[in-house]
């Protein structure tokens, strides 16, 4: 059509011949943005605690915190270690990732002794009666820059001897 | 290194967001738009330098989004095909006096509102217009009929 504004073509700009994609690219991406909102409700990216159990005839030992979070947030582990019978020092054998990429803000009750095995931390206890519970807690911040899947598996020994093995992982999110 | 990365997926984040929101919510800033914008701002601070308070950090990521805006703007001006991905393109919203409805539904935009911006422009009445055009930048332009 003659006389239309320059650099405007009817067919394009006012029919939207070859724009017909346009609303559904809008559309697509709004649907993604929506599913990545749905995600967040469902705690896929974090932080709902949830809690891991595992037991043998000498102990239970449960971990309570979330499994997945975000950089820079605050959160917690606990750690209940349940004595079924008499454990003659108790040693919580921490993997890599209870200390990498996280800032321990706070250990609670603090062990009578920190070493490490293997690359593990080891934390030791008082000796714990049958019956009696021994709860730690864990506060960490997450390290902005630390990002991935980390080995938060805990053991729980008598001395040297394993009694409980529980295994976990953790998930960052950047 | 991390800061860098955190700059250039905000940036990109910021510019898949503006321009699937759609240029009438970009058009005009009421209050509400003005408080969002604010909120948006300061989520997109902490995404992006989180605890990093130095200057050094400030440097990195102004100077990122320096390179990623005139980057952006040169890909543009140098290859003409690639306007519409990353500007938009007009839209014709009234011809001869007629309103295109399907251009408007396609913006959400509603004749009642086409005609308070043509009363900002001193026309009366949406037969008055020539053409209305909705701007990549979310506003509209009138071209009255001639005599």
């Amino acid at each position: 059509m003659s006389g239309y504004p320059d650099h405007l073509d009817p067919e394009r700009h006012r029919d939207t011949k070859g724009r017909e994609h346009q609303p559904w690219i809008r559309r697509a991406v709004l649907t993604l943005f929506t599913a990545v909102a749905v995600l967040g409700l469902l705690d896929v990216f974090g932080q709902r605690s949830s809690t891991g159990r595992a037991a043998t005839a000498a102990a239970t030992l449960e971990v309570r915190g979330p499994t997945t979070v975000r950089g820079g947030l605050l959160f917690q582990e606990r750690i209940t270690v349940t004595a079924r019978r008499d454990i003659s020092t108790p040693r919580l054998v921490l993997s890599k990732g209870w200390a990498d990429g996280l800032q321990i803000n706070t250990i609670e009750p603090q062990p009578g002794s920190e070493s490490t095995r293997d690359g593990r931390l080891v934390l030791s206890y008082d000796d714990l009666p049958a019956g009696q519970r021994l709860i730690v807690y864990v506060d960490y911040q997450v390290n902005p820059t630390h990002v991935g899947n980390t080995d938060m598996g805990l053991e729980l020994d008598e001395r040297t001897t394993p009694l409980v093995v529980l295994p976990r992982t953790l998930t960052t999110f950047p | 290194m991390d800061l860098v990365l955190r700059a250039i997926v905000v940036f990109f984040l910021i510019f898949v967001i503006t321009r699937v929101v759609g240029r009438r919510e970009l058009g005009k800033l009421e209050p509400f738009d003005l408080i969002m914008l604010v909120v948006i701002g300061d989520l997109v601070q902490q995404g992006v330098t989180q605890s990093d308070n130095s200057i050094t950090g400030v440097f990195l990521v102004i100077g990122v989004i320096c390179v990623l805006t005139v980057a952006m703007s040169f890909v543009g001006f140098r290859f003409p095909r690639t306007r519409p991905w990353l500007g938009g393109e007009p839209l014709v919203l009234v011809e001869d006096g007629k309103v295109i409805e399907r251009n408007l539904r396609r913006q959400r935009l509603s004749v009642e509102e086409v005609a308070a911006q043509a009363r900002l422009q001193q026309i009366a009445h949406l037969s008055e217009i020539r053409w209305a055009v909705l701007e990549t930048s979310g506003e509209i332009s009138f071209i009255p009929k001639q005599g």
